[in-house]
């Protein structure tokens, strides 16, 4: 019986002294947050934060949208004191637990300001899977607020939009712990996601609208990384490219000119960096478009000569989903010409994006730098200090191969000439 | 007090009138033969069958006795016994028998004639079952064992009667099945019966309390069941059973944890909807142990577990709600207790009544005046029904459900699982009759867990528990060898 109370009183104790969580917290004492934006002015640090607004699942329904969330805006000399200022305001404490997307003005990481992260990586609130997206020529609350969607919450619109990175490659996804592990990667800069703010296009008429404009959100493209200094933007074909060499593809179309129907064009690939919605080709060409099954993606390095030779290599299945030309694709011959154009072009666009990233941005966010240390152990002590030189000036070498193993439900294109 | 009968029969009615204090419930019938022999017959009334006393015993001994020691040869009855003790024949008349005296005769008769009002054989309601017999105990000892013997017909079934109660004097019956119990239990719970000195044994609830193991745990460790076929089962295991009279009850021992997520009816049906069954009844136990106490704890110290999108309709929900987490889910739980009690004790036509106000009014009014939120009363109703899929055990489940809402609402996950430990401790620690209580799991055993958490297929079933009997052990031949 001694024993048993002793027992009993050295749990009692134990529990008493070991609790990490003894500060109790009601639910409707916490202002729940989604998204986070940070933005540097005048050498203050402004975090805005949206707030859920608690409404009971009865009168949810009555709401007019944008009524479910509240913006609170704080200023400060870091994030931490500019996140307690606004407790000057805000009658309920800030719970970032739950918060799922930080935005940051291009402000913030132009004046090399990304040091100042420091803070959502100690405190013990935020999670590591919180997204990081920058907001492109924009200041962080300027691209908040926004749901152009079907979601009423703008935090829960906007990590839709980022995870429709599996139905569409062109753009990244990555969130805290992964942008920090590039982050102190010696071989690797980190990439992050941007967020542009686009006017909408009114087309129903029918709805009245009481804005003169109307905004929506667009996550196409990524930011480039050296270290904390923000380099460059890639737009959504080179973020596509990016995505294809990173082997991160797991769905996703390829669109080529089909062969034949525009030979001259394909035989001289242009490398003029084209736009994402107006394409500079001419509109006559015909193009195709294969659906991807399974990408396989191998990056190499090697030196050859002394010379360093940044090798990818990708090997594509596919399904053939959209045809325009006049070619008889039950053929094995003429397939092959089809899957030698799209190789092509996905060629083309990957050389672009590495010549681009090599040129513009000197930085290495492909990762090729690891690479190279698993490989030549001892030649990247002696280089890693300035890889990033090394790599702008190495040579590329990019081999595809494409497989297309389905042709849909039809063999013949609609367009095709009978008895040619 | 002169405790021999008397030749004189005026003598041996005066004993008796004031050996019974002259209670009025006690009939003495004096009559004369045709050979004018005079008689006397002592019973109490309403314990006795009239019919057959008249007919059997008055009516041939008044036209055919002429000696008075022919009298063996003209009652046709079965169980007359002789006595010259007036103790032991009031001792027999208080189980109903007749006593028969006659006058010159320093002798008294003892004819068993016991016969009362017994309640009907019905289906137990806190044990219905869908497959197997509907039969259920009632207050009759006699009655009890023979539903015990029908499903076990075999002399080695043995029914040990036992008095006890110094004012009562209740009859209570140890069943075993000699073979199969082990004798060392079966000493130690008759050990434990003759130790039991109280002055009444009202059900078998007074021996359970105080034969026990462990009297001030809130878990019982001697199981109590109202179906037949339930205690031959667990006689054919080798426990022992204990019949009380005036009880429908019958306490068997010693019992297993696992046990009470066990049910007779999965015997009955397929192995596998049997181990689904069992599993939903420890989900059950958990739920209606802990979902309170967990959702308290989430909410006030864990909200970064609960997935976003609950937590905005929690939070929405708790919106105005004027009390802290734990007093809410305290109070309503206090309330569905408040409902259980009143529906049992409540006349039947009001009974319905206040589980519809206490539905209605104390859930849906709640809600909209915003004095409670929605998905507390959701939790509360769910660790309600979660409750009823394991009986035996509500009585402590409820008593823990209050000590883990109070946990949570202190401290959090950490006082759950350091709760949910020392209940674990607790039941590892317990012994029942000198065999462990927690047997199958905690010692394990191979054979014993075939029929825990999961039931194997019956012909698998092969031998009988391990920690109760060691030498006959095997229920079957192993079927799968040839």
């Amino acid at each position: 019986m001694k024993k048993k109370i002793l027992f009993i009183n050295i749990i009692v104790v134990i529990a008493v002294a070991l609790t990490g969580c003894w500060n109790a917290m009601e639910l409707n004492t916490l202002g729940i947050n989604l998204v986070l934006g940070l933005d540097f002015e005048n050498g203050k640090v402004i975090v805005t934060a949206e707030i859920i607004e608690p409404v009971p699942a009865k009168e949810k329904s009555a709401m007019e949208k944008g009524s479910a969330v509240t913006y609170v805006q704080g200023i400060g000399d870091n994030i931490f004191d500019a996140f307690r200022n606004i407790t000057l305001k805000f009658d309920r404490k800030l719970y970032i637990a739950h918060n799922k997307i930080i935005i940051f003005g291009e402000g913030f990481v132009e004046g090399e300001s990304a040091n100042d992260i420091d803070m959502l990586v100690r405190d013990h609130e935020l999670r590591e899977t919180t997204y990081f997206l920058i907001a492109k020529e924009a200041k962080a609350y300027e691209v908040m607020g926004i749901a152009a969607g079907l979601e009423e919450i703008p935090g829960n619109y906007i990590l839709k939009l980022i995870n429709n990175f599996k139905y569409n490659p062109k753009a990244v996804n990555v969130n805290l712990a992964e942008y920090l592990r590039h982050f102190y990667d010696m071989g690797r800069q980190p990439v992050l996601g941007i967020i542009e703010k686009k006017e909408k296009k009114q087309i129903n008429k029918l709805k009245k609208s009481s804005k003169d404009k109307e905004y929506e959100l667009s996550v196409i493209g990524a930011a480039a990384f050296n270290k904390h200094r923000l380099v460059g933007y890639l737009n959504g074909t080179e973020t596509k490219a990016f995505n294809f060499i990173m082997g991160k593809v797991k769905t996703g179309i390829v669109t080529f000119p089909t062969p034949n129907e525009s030979v001259d064009e394909i035989s001289t690939p242009t490398l003029v960096m084209e736009s994402d919605i107006d394409s500079q080709r001419p509109s006559k060409i015909s193009m195709s478009t294969i659906d991807i099954i399974k990408l396989k993606s191998k990056r190499d390095v090697e030196i050859i000569d002394g010379n360093i030779v940044l090798k990818v290599d990708i090997r594509l299945r596919g399904s053939l989903e959209e045809f325009i030309g006049n070619m008889d694709i039950s053929s094995d011959i003429e397939m092959k010409e089809i899957e030698k154009a799209c190789s092509q072009e996905i060629k083309n666009k990957l050389m672009n994006t590495l010549i681009k990233v090599q040129k513009e941005f000197e930085t290495d966010i492909f990762g090729f730098g690891n690479i190279f240390h698993r490989k030549y152990p001892k030649e990247w002590h002696e280089i890693k200090d300035n890889w990033n030189e090394i790599f702008s000036k190495s040579d590329l070498q990019v081999e595809v191969k494409t497989n297309v193993i389905r042709t849909g439900l039809i063999n013949e294109p609609i367009g095709r000439i009978k008895g040619k | 007090m002169i405790h021999l009968i008397s030749k004189i029969l005026n003598n041996n009615r005066e004993k008796i009138k004031s050996m019974f204090n002259n209670t009025s419930d006690l009939v003495i019938y004096e009559f004369e033969t045709v050979s004018n022999i005079k008689l006397m017959v002592c019973y109490i009334e309403g314990f006795i069958d009239k019919d057959l006393l008249d007919k059997d015993i008055i009516k041939p001994i008044i036209l055919n006795l002429d000696n008075p020691k022919d009298i063996e040869k003209i009652i046709y009855i079965s169980g007359m016994e002789e006595s010259s003790s007036l103790q032991e024949v009031a001792d027999n008349m208080i189980y109903g028998s007749v006593a028969l005296f006659i006058d010159r005769i320093s002798k008294c008769y003892i004819i068993s004639l016991n016969c009362w009002e017994k309640r009907a054989i019905e289906e137990p309601q806190a044990e219905a079952v869908v497959r197997g017999s509907k039969e259920g105990f009632i207050e009759d000892l006699t009655t009890n064992k023979v539903m015990i013997r029908r499903r076990i017909r075999n002399n080695d079934l043995v029914f040990e009667d036992y008095i006890i109660g110094k004012e009562t004097k209740t009859k209570i019956s140890i069943a075993y099945i000699q073979g199969i119990v082990n004798e060392n239990i079966l000493k130690e719970v008759k050990k434990r019966i003759d130790n039991i000195d109280i002055d009444g044994i009202l059900e078998s609830g007074y021996i359970e309390q105080l034969i026990e193991d462990s009297h001030i745990s809130l878990i019982s460790t001697i199981g109590n069941t109202q179906k037949p076929d339930v205690v031959a089962g667990k006689l054919l295991e080798g426990r022992v059973a204990v019949l009380c009279d005036n009880t429908p009850h019958v306490l068997t021992m010693p019992k297993f944890f696992i046990e009470d997520i066990q049910s007779s009816e999965d015997y009955y049906s397929r192995p596998f909807y049997a181990t689904f069954l069992r599993w939903l009844r420890i989900f059950s136990l958990f739920l209606s142990i802990i979902l309170p106490g967990l959702y308290v704890a989430l909410q006030t110290f864990h909200q970064e577990m609960i997935p976003t999108v609950l937590l905005i309709t929690m939070a929405g929900a708790r919106e105005g709600v004027p009390f802290p987490a734990v007093i809410e889910a305290f109070l309503m739980t206090l309330i569905l207790e408040l409902i259980k009690e009143s529906g049992i004790r409540l006349p039947k036509a009001v009974g319905s009544a206040v589980s519809i106000v206490g539905a209605l009014v104390l859930g849906q009014a709640a809600v909209e005046a915003g004095i409670v939120s929605a998905p507390m009363v959701i939790i509360v109703a769910a660790t309600a029904i979660a409750e009823f899929a394991v009986p035996p055990l509500t009585e402590s489940i409820i008593i823990y459900r209050f000590v883990f809402i109070f946990l949570g609402g202190f401290m959090g996950l950490y006082a759950i699982t350091c709760g949910l430990i020392m209940i674990i401790i607790h039941i590892i620690s317990l012994n029942s009759f000198g065999v462990p209580y927690a047997f199958p799991l905690a010692p394990g055993n191979k054979q014993g867990l075939k029929d825990s958490v999961v039931r194997f297929p019956l012909r698998d079933l092969i031998f009988r528990p391990k920690a109760l009997e060691k030498r006959n052990i095997r229920r079957q031949r192993n079927m799968r060898k040839k």
